[in-house]
């Protein structure tokens, strides 16, 4: 077995021993071991040079760039701007239309939650106990869930999936590129830190309490999250101790036992994984910021967030993002104070230093999140926010990247970044533009005008018609 | 235009009381009149309103003391109708004492109109993004395939809220479950078969004779018998063409008008469809093979079935957001049906399809005073109302939503 050297630079925890490998007998940190066995094989083919002309650019960075060029080579922006040097480069004419970075939607249950809705393949919750951080969403991923190609059509090249929210603490969460694979390692976004669902509020009352066993309130909740960090704490306590012994110390006594829950929450509470939480209420909110006060941890994003603008100067004040729908509500009574406005003032709170993210928790919502970014924008113009469309194209491209921790990488079109690109055949804050070419790794991936190009899943191959595809 | 907007604003704040109160004649000048009729779009036109009622179509009408509406070149649609919704039924989906779309009591004849809460949150909300008519629909009923009886409704709040149409079709479920769906057939058939025979049997009953109803109420026959004797349609929920394609041999067979809805693989037997006239209700936006009977889902429909000649009525299930339709009618347009078919779909196909059109559904003289003025294309999604008449009557355009918005943009220092 060799070591990747990616990892060397990590600080040395907790050591096992790896056997079957005696000549190379190695102490590795538990974390590299596991980032090591699950880690990302995604490589995308080198691209050859394109450039992509006439295109006007909202750059997600928070400007626009009007009738300029980008430049893609190797997989990567190499340059944006105007008058640049496309020898040998393929040309994308863009004819004036408007391009933006790739789509991410930072709350999706695709390959968890695939279609069609089979009992055998509702593989998002395991609701079995109200805190599993044990569980990984990427276990249960299906490669070929035809949702994939139809966000792909909505200009979606990368997509954070997420466990349920039955669980107070539900799992890890994995961040996918909207390529085709077998694997699911095949699609993991290189590097992406991992994540953990956490669930704020009815969902996990309402699983366990109908089962009359705890949590069955919401103060049954915070003591349940208090509970796992104590535990956490405890176990991190645990590993220090024990890296800490002098080697001749470490020989006399037992490594901590593994235990992959807490590896989890260690992980969290050193940093490395980013809290991902469901949450509707804006008081309940506050208190699992009281949470993660008291255990000094951080929560990166509230998800789904009805009542983020009843809190939004606090939400800014602790550099906590919102990911909000543009308008759905009334499912349930969390999800019945819903306004048009949520992440515009989420945007606009403290002098404009808000995190806002339009997410879609929907495989119809996610071939769309254009155009809920657009009405989520045309909501707060409308009550005279200083809000434009090179802002708003940030809640969907580099404020979700950022929240998961990917934005050196991807969500805005800038030298070094990905080419993960879309081209528009309208103002993408419409309802009637659609995504004409999407760039992955630049490579075009969907091509409007030639339907038959993209890849379809296996589940796509043959269904109605063994002699066609699906769509 | 911003000028003539916040005069015109201005105008409403001033007789806010008034105008809200009571029917008042109202001029609407200059709009951009899309009719859902045959007449298409009228530029420059203006519409008269008096006692609540279109009375005149045409340019440069005089207002003869009638409040005027400067719509400036604004868009004026017909009000759009939401066609199988449970919008007035439900609050809140997970509270079930907030909800009264279900029975486990009566099944076909399940009739939902004195379930309607005129002051739902829902009506105004709605309301305000467009919707003026409701078309309320039980969402089950007792056993697996019928789930009642719907009555349409206006949108105007108003606490005595009457149907303005009660009973006017009923709605059933089919797909994929449990049981067999040739069951569902046979279970069909023999509801049928037996509310033909209580029509044989009413004399009998009548002078004290017994009749075995079995499984069903009379209630429930009778409502059948509507189908039967009233042509009144019976909306059959499904997907899967070749369930569509035997529910037409059904209805053919016993001389019924059937509607489907959901229907997404309806575009695979658009000839049979249009062959039998048989109109279809589909959220534009639900491409997803979401079970193994809607494999065939796509995001072309709509305009793979108007361009075979099916009529389409747009509605999506959510009943809070009700008016999402109108962002369904704009993808479909996006994905190719033409964009006066999808005004129709919202307004004028719904209407007739339930009997409604000699009221709702158009811009046209003598029908009921149901309009929208828009800010922008009533199909784009950063579009808001202007104004929403109903019955003749500007309505008010507080909601709920609106009125935490403003509270807290206050707390947050936004405002």
């Amino acid at each position: 077995m060799i070591l990747n050297p990616k990892y060397s630079f990590l600080i040395t925890g907790v050591t096992i021993i790896l056997f079957g490998a005696p000549n190379i007998q190695s102490q590795i940190n538990e974390k590299e071991l596991i980032n090591y066995a699950y880690e990302s094989t995604y490589e995308p083919e080198t691209s050859s040079k394109t450039i992509i002309t006439n295109a006007n650019i909202l750059t997600g960075r928070g400007d626009s760039i009007l009738d300029a060029s980008i430049l893609m080579d190797k997989n990567k922006i190499i340059a944006v701007g105007k008058d640049l040097d496309s020898s040998d480069a393929t040309v994308v004419d863009a004819e004036g239309k408007w391009v933006t970075p790739g789509i991410i939607d930072i709350h999706s249950h695709m390959g968890v939650y695939p279609a069609p809705s089979l009992r055998s393949n509702s593989d998002g919750n395991e609701a079995t106990s109200p805190t599993t951080p044990h569980v990984w969403a990427e276990h249960s991923v299906w490669t070929q869930d035809p949702q994939y190609t139809l966000a792909l059509k909505g200009g979606i090249t990368s997509f954070h999936v997420l466990v349920g929210s039955a669980n107070l603490i539900g799992g890890r969460g994995v961040t996918l590129k909207n390529v085709r694979s077998r694997t699911v390692q095949g699609m993991k976004f290189p590097n992406a830190p991992y994540t953990l669902k956490m669930a704020c509020g009815e969902n996990p009352k309402r699983v366990y309490g109908g089962r009359n066993s705890e949590p069955s309130t919401r103060m049954g909740n915070v003591a349940g999250y208090r509970n796992a960090w104590i535990e956490a704490q405890a176990y991190q306590r645990r590993l220090t101790e024990y890296a800490e012994k002098s080697d001749e110390a470490k020989e006399m006594s037992y490594s901590p036992s593994r235990d992959l829950g807490l590896e989890t929450l260690v992980g969290v509470l050193e940093g490395d994984i980013l809290v991902q939480m469901h949450c509707y209420r804006g008081e309940e909110m506050a208190v699992m910021l009281d949470v993660a006060k008291e255990f000094e941890y951080k929560i990166t994003t509230f998800h789904h967030a009805i009542e983020a603008y009843k809190v939004a100067d606090i939400l800014a004040q602790n550099s906590v993002c919102a990911a909000m729908w543009a308008d759905w509500w009334g499912f349930k009574h969390e999800a019945f104070d819903m306004v048009w406005e949520n992440t515009a003032i989420v945007d606009q709170a403290e002098n404009k230093t808000g995190c806002a993210i339009v997410h879609s928790d929907s495989a119809v919502g996610i071939q769309r999140l254009n155009q809920e970014a657009a009405k989520a924008l045309a909501a707060g113009q409308k009550i005279g926010l200083d809000l434009n469309k090179e802002r708003a194209i940030q809640w969907i491209t580099l404020n979700p990247a950022k929240a998961l921790g990917i934005d050196d990488h991807v969500g805005s079109i800038e030298p070094g970044k990905m080419a993960d690109i879309v081209v528009w055949s309208h103002d993408p804050f419409s309802v009637y533009s659609r995504a004409e070419k999407v760039f992955i790794d630049g490579h075009l991936k969907f091509d409007i005008n030639d339907p038959g190009s993209f890849q379809r899943t296996d589940f796509d191959i043959g269904i109605i018609d063994p002699e066609g595809d699906r769509l | 235009m911003k000028l003539f907007r916040s005069i015109f604003l201005g105008v409403i704040g001033l007789l806010s009381f008034s105008v809200f109160a009571k029917t008042q004649d109202i001029l609407i000048k200059n709009a951009t009149v899309i009719t859902s009729s045959e007449q298409g779009t009228l530029d420059e036109t203006d519409v008269l309103i008096q006692g609540g009622i279109i009375s005149l179509i045409g340019k440069d009408i005089n207002s003869g003391g009638a409040l005027i509406i400067e719509a400036n070149g604004r868009i004026l649609s017909a009000g759009i109708l939401a066609p199988v919704t449970n919008l007035g039924l439900i609050e809140i989906e997970l509270e079930a004492q907030t909800r009264d779309d279900r029975t486990d009591h009566y099944s076909a004849g399940f009739s939902i109109s004195s379930a309607f809460n005129a002051s739902s949150t829902l009506i105004p909300y709605n309301r305000t993004a467009g919707i003026t008519s409701a078309i309320v629909f039980p969402s089950s009923g007792r056993g697996d395939v019928f789930s009642g009886l719907g009555s349409a409704f206006k949108t105007h709040g108003k606490i005595d809220t009457q149907p303005i149409a009660t009973d006017i079709a009923m709605v059933m479920q089919m797909g994929g479950n449990r049981d067999s769906r040739a069951s569902l057939f046979l279970e069909l058939e023999d509801a049928f078969m037996k509310a033909k025979q209580f029509k044989k049997s009413r004399n009998i009953i009548q002078r004290g004779g017994f009749f075995d109803a079995g499984e069903y109420s009379e209630r429930d026959l009778e409502a059948l018998l509507n189908l039967i004797e009233k042509r009144k349609p019976l909306i059959a929920k499904t997907n899967r063409a070749s369930d569509m394609l035997r529910m037409i041999e059904f209805s053919k067979k016993h001389e019924i008008n059937i509607i489907f809805h959901g229907a997404k693989e309806a575009w695979r037997i658009t000839d049979q469809l249009a062959e039998g006239n048989i109109p279809v209700i589909i959220d534009p936006m639900d491409n997803i093979p979401s079970s193994f009977d809607s494999i065939g889902a796509r995001i072309d429909a709509a305009s793979l079935l108007t361009k075979s000649g099916v009529t389409v009525l747009i509605g999506i299930a959510d009943a809070h957001n009700s008016f999402l339709s109108r962002q369904g009618a704009g993808n479909a347009v996006a994905n190719g049906m033409d964009q006066n078919e999808a005004m129709k779909a919202l307004t004028i196909n719904i209407a007739e399809a339930f009997g409604l059109d000699d009221s709702v559904g158009s811009i046209e003289v003598g029908k009921d005073a149901d309009l929208v003025l828009w800010d922008g294309d009533p199909l784009e999604v950063t579009t808001f109302s202007d104004a929403v008449i109903i019955n003749g009557k500007l309505m008010s355009d507080m909601t709920r939503s609106k009125r935490l918005r403003d509270r807290y943009l206050e707390v947050i220092g936004l405002k």
